[in-house]
């Protein structure tokens, strides 16, 4: 039985602390995620917080023979989908240049500062669902028939979203480097 | 900037197919000197490259960045320092546009060499301007001079700006500029020769003298 | 179909993006907090019992192409560009574009003493750092290199080669070091005049 699986069924015998080892285990990996996808801490950890609730809650529909991380994804993708989409009606737009302003204090401390924020840019320009597939599949390095069980879409639109992932990419690369 | 060099990755590309994919495809128009960036390694220009789409994304001068990585090509510098450098104004030029607001790019790396210098932002902001200010960017060379000098940073704001203050415009920087300027040349210390000359500049900004037109020279002497 | 020799930049993205991210304790700590207000889980069911996926966690085709075309207009707020349906970008005025001041150019001739030297050219942002664009030219008397080029309007950053040595320009402000351990020159040229 796999550490994950093991401390599933402390958690279901009642030791509410063994939930905690699957926090500690999971938690950073799936910020990475959540912040890449949408784009800011805030929201992210709304995603979080929200995705360790519902996997606790169904903790009992959690079967063995499945990977945990792979039924972990599963809520955290539908989480931030869900903010994403509650998002749009608040504007949520990812800026840092303010936090530059002399005496601002720097809540984000543990932002490793330009090349992430250049890199969480780009990203953003990407389509949702492209850079979903794209952050699935290079950044969470998931083989294809994961990915498809995890967001319920086919593998073949997946592995289109992927590509077309990567041409934006590759274009934006073009202009750049075109300039 | 922590570019971690790849030997693991089998990027299938080696150096010089790289460099040729990136000059594959001649823009009209395309200036010469974009390739000098080739001289970089692969991961150096890319990190320069999309420091300046980000400069650019932030409508913040991307020729001035880009010049700052050709002086470090010619310069001969290790590539690393050439990112460091381009970072380091980058920078230095969201400080400047943070403090002075949105103003045009001469300006902008004007006020971000003197920050470079060694002015803090706050004292920069004193020269925030307001909807038809005169010109800063003999103001600020100056400042980014005397500071390069060594003249205290305290001395040099409280000269320049107390002059800034009283409406003093371009030709008066200049001419403090040369004043002090022949007064070190002279021996005196240049923190001593700034304090003089502040004290003799007329605080009301007078009618204002003519710059001499078309070519201008200026005798240097080694 | 992937292209298995992955491009250098999409490389670098998601290697970038690939990079820990460091969380705030204090958040983990929060997750515990709301964990520890809840219910206990229902009771343990035992794993060799035949479950039901929940059907909230799997999303029809139907569903799915909603949440698209919902999430579409996340991606403009998120990222600050407009796309249309397809997905393609529309070009966007960049946030906080600097006015440019106009472009015209006032001829500016530089000069520089040196004697002894056999060589000078000018080097500086307005011929891209490069030496070999503009030499300088000495008048056979009198050790004195001069060079006239057209320059635009604003603040130029430059320096001589000397025979290979680097040389500010002792009648000019300095500007400071840009990272590579030597100042330079500034030159402020105005409309029809230099200063």
């Amino acid at each position: 039985m796999s550490d994950d699986a093991a401390d599933v069924q402390r958690v279901l015998a009642g030791d509410v602390d063994a939930y905690a080892a699957l926090v500690d285990r999971y938690y950073d990996r799936c910020a990475r995620f959540a912040i890449r996808m949408l784009g800011n801490r805030d929201d992210a950890e709304d995603a979080l917080q929200a995705t360790f609730l519902r996997a606790y809650r169904a903790l009992n529909r959690y079967q063995e023979r499945d990977r945990f991380s792979a039924w972990l994804y599963r809520i955290l993708v539908n989480q931030c989908r869900s903010i994403a989409a509650r998002r749009a009606h608040r504007e949520r737009v990812f800026v840092r240049e303010e936090a530059l302003l002399l005496n601002a204090p720097d809540r984000t401390v543990a932002w490793s500062g330009e090349d992430e924020e250049f890199v969480q840019r780009v990203l953003n320009e990407l389509d949702p669902l492209l850079r979903e597939a794209f952050l699935l599949k290079y950044i969470e390095e998931m083989s294809y028939e994961e990915m498809s069980a995890l967001t319920g879409v086919g593998v073949s639109a997946l592995k289109m979203r992927v590509k077309r992932a990567c041409d934006r990419l590759r274009e934006r690369w073009e202009r750049i480097k075109n300039d | 900037m922590r570019l971690h060099r790849p030997p693991r990755f089998a990027l299938g590309l080696s150096l010089a197919a790289l460099v040729a994919l990136a000059a594959i495809r001649p823009v009209a128009g395309q200036d010469a000197t974009v390739d000098r960036l080739a001289k970089l390694d692969q991961y150096n220009r890319a990190a320069v490259e999309l420091m300046l789409d980000s400069a650019a994304t932030l409508g913040l001068p991307v020729s001035y960045l880009r010049s700052v990585a050709y002086e470090g090509i010619q310069r001969k510098a290790d590539g690393r320092a050439i990112v460091r450098a381009v970072r380091k104004q980058f920078d230095l030029l969201k400080t400047a546009r943070a403090t002075l607001g949105t103003v045009d790019s001469e300006e902008l790396t004007a006020a971000a060499a003197v920050l470079g210098a060694g002015a803090r932002p706050n004292q920069l902001a004193t020269f925030r301007a307001q909807q038809k200010a005169p010109s800063r960017l003999e103001a600020f060379a100056v400042w980014a001079d005397l500071l390069t000098r060594g003249v205290p940073a305290e001395d040099a704001f409280s000269g320049l700006s107390k002059l800034w203050v009283d409406g003093a415009d371009d030709a008066t920087f200049l001419r403090l500029w040369k004043n002090v300027q022949s007064d070190i040349l002279q021996g005196l210390n240049p923190g001593t020769a700034l304090q003089n000359r502040i004290r003799e500049t007329p605080v009301r900004a007078s009618p204002q003298v003519k710059p001499p037109e078309g070519q201008q020279e200026n005798q240097s002497s080694r | 179909m992937i292209d298995s020799e992955q491009h250098p930049y999409v490389e670098w993205i998601a290697r970038e993006a690939r990079r820990p991210v460091v969380t705030d304790p204090a958040a983990r700590e929060r997750v515990m907090a709301a964990i520890r207000a809840e219910p206990a889980p229902a009771a343990h069911v035992p794993l060799w019992r035949r479950i039901v996926e929940p059907r909230a966690l799997t999303l029809s085709p139907a569903a799915i192409g909603l949440l698209a075309a919902g999430l579409v207009g996340i991606g403009v707020l998120a990222g600050g560009f407009a796309m249309n349906r397809d997905g393609r970008m529309v070009d966007q005025p960049r946030v906080g574009v600097a006015p440019q001041l106009p472009v015209s150019d006032t001829v500016v001739r530089f000069v520089l003493v040196a004697p002894q030297a056999e060589t000078v050219s000018l080097v500086g942002d307005f011929n891209g750092w490069d030496a070999s664009k503009t030499p300088m030219a000495r008048a056979a008397s009198n050790g004195v290199w001069t060079v006239t080029l057209p320059l635009s309007v604003g603040r130029h950053v430059y320096s001589f080669l000397v025979d290979g040595k680097w040389s500010v320009d002792p009648n000019a402000p300095l500007a400071p070091d840009d990272g590579f351990g030597h100042a330079n020159s500034v030159k402020i040229v105005r409309r029809g005049s230099v200063l």
